[in-house]
């Protein structure tokens, strides 16, 4: 489907090999979610899960949440309230960078910015 | 390019050369007397802190966000000096204005280097500026001031108060003459100490204006001109705010105000030389001797913007040479 679920099912199944406690059952515990529910979304057979357990989900299997969000097919609702305040500019930023390296986009973060005087 | 980090400001030149970096960042300081008398340099109480005005653009002043680059908090009728540090040695130019007025010629702003007058410093041979050029070694140090009461360089030399903060713009130099020449340890330095409470009035946007006079040379430019990069330029636009707009805009406080110059020479605390051999000094921008310093002109308008202004005798004067060791910091002993 997006890939999403079979990611989780391979990092989650890479943890178990280690620490049982990662067996679909109990994550699906700590989650607060039915085993039977997570399993599907494993399977990819239902969309993703809410963005609250995605964030949860990603702390569970040490990723990063934005990442586990964006192959979701969602964005984070901070960086929505982030946008929707300066619509204008930051759909500037993000089309200005869309091709940009990571490096210069890092750079562009935290560069002084020189205007008009 | 310009960053920002820990409080300073970081200029590279990576197209230019990996070696060119240049570090400016804003000390906090005495305001020393304005009496007339001539005063030694005083210490460094720490960095200014420095924020991105595009990180509060919806608090800020829209001019400041048409201005772009940073601001930094300042009480009415604080000082401040400039730390250049270049840390490989590599030379750059450095044109440094107030209001838009050139502070070594006290010229209107331009973005272009000119050697003769000489508007610019040479770093690392110039490792600060604490104020205005006003005349060959001696200099009037920069004090915060609200824009529109008059006071400000900028004020007094266009009757305009319409820019205020400070402006930079910096020049590397060509990577085949540093190349030709370098390869040396770098040198710079300066002063740190404590600060301390009281309470002054607000104003929306601080501008700087001449304070007391000050030993301090602004040296000539070493190096041919032909070898400054003048193809490759940053500049950044500092605004300055006062205390409770900072803490409007930002929500964290300013810092606290610094001693008094009669507090700090009563505790017997260090005041600093500070000298180059081989090198010539400016003469000063005629324009800059011109303009009148906050006592002088406060006294005019029968106002007291500066309500401690005692005069001091500094005794414990530290004297520094060219060829301090990276990393030494000017500062005394406590």
């Amino acid at each position: 489907m997006n890939g999403f679920g079979t990611f989780i099912r391979d990092r989650r199944e890479e943890l178990r090999r280690e620490d049982a406690s990662f067996s679909l059952r109990k994550v699906a515990e700590r989650l607060g979610i039915e085993p039977s529910y997570l399993s599907k979304v494993e399977r990819e057979e239902v969309a993703p899960p809410s963005e609250r357990t995605i964030v949860n989900l990603a702390e569970i299997l040490d990723q990063d949440p934005d990442v586990l969000l964006a192959l979701a097919g969602k964005v984070s609702s901070e960086l929505v309230e982030i946008i929707r305040k300066r619509p204008r500019l930051f759909g500037e930023v993000l089309r200005e960078l869309r091709e940009a390296p990571d490096q210069a986009v890092l750079r562009v973060v935290r560069e002084v910015r020189d205007g008009e005087w | 390019m310009i960053e920002l980090q820990s409080d300073s400001l970081v200029f590279t030149f990576p197209d230019i050369h990996r070696a060119a970096k240049l570090h400016i960042d804003f000390q906090r300081t005495l305001r020393i007397p304005d009496d007339g008398r001539e005063y030694p340099l005083p210490p460094g109480l720490g960095r200014f802190p420095l924020r991105h005005v595009d990180d509060f653009g919806a608090r800020v002043p829209g001019r400041w966000i048409q201005h772009g680059g940073v601001m930094l908090p300042m009480y009415q009728s604080e000082a401040l000096w400039l730390n250049f540090s270049s840390w490989s040695d590599y030379p750059f130019a450095v044109k440094i204005a107030t209001g838009l007025i050139n502070a070594v010629t006290g010229k209107g702003w331009e973005n272009e280097l000119q050697r003769r007058p000489q508007d610019y410093l040479v770093v690392p041979t110039q490792p600060w500026l604490d104020g205005y050029c006003v005349k060959k070694g001696i200099i009037r140090q920069f004090v915060a001031m609200p824009l529109g009461a008059g006071y400000t360089v900028e004020e007094q030399l266009t009757d305009a108060a319409e820019h205020g903060g400070l402006q930079i713009v910096a020049y590397p130099m060509k990577a085949e003459a540093f190349e030709d020449r370098f390869g040396g340890p770098a040198y710079f330095a300066r002063r740190d100490a404590l600060c301390q409470l009281s309470s002054l009035r607000p104003a929306p946007d601080m501008g700087l204006a001449p304070g007391g006079r000050m030993r301090q040379e602004i040296y000539d430019d070493p190096f041919p001109f032909d070898e400054w990069d003048t193809g490759h330029r940053s500049r950044c636009f500092v605004h300055l705010c006062n205390s409770l707009t900072w803490r409007a805009i930002t929500g964290s406080e300013a810092p606290t105000v610094p001693f008094t110059s009669e507090e700090y020479t009563r505790l017997g605390l260090p005041w600093f030389e500070y000298y180059v051999e081989g090198v010539e000094a400016l003469e000063g921008g005629d324009v800059l001797a011109g303009a009148k310093s906050v006592k002088e002109l406060g006294e005019e308008k029968g106002d007291n913007p500066l309500p401690e202004n005692v005069s001091v005798d500094p005794t414990h004067i530290v004297e520094l040479r060219k060829g301090l060791k990276e990393g030494q910091v000017r500062e005394g002993r406590f």
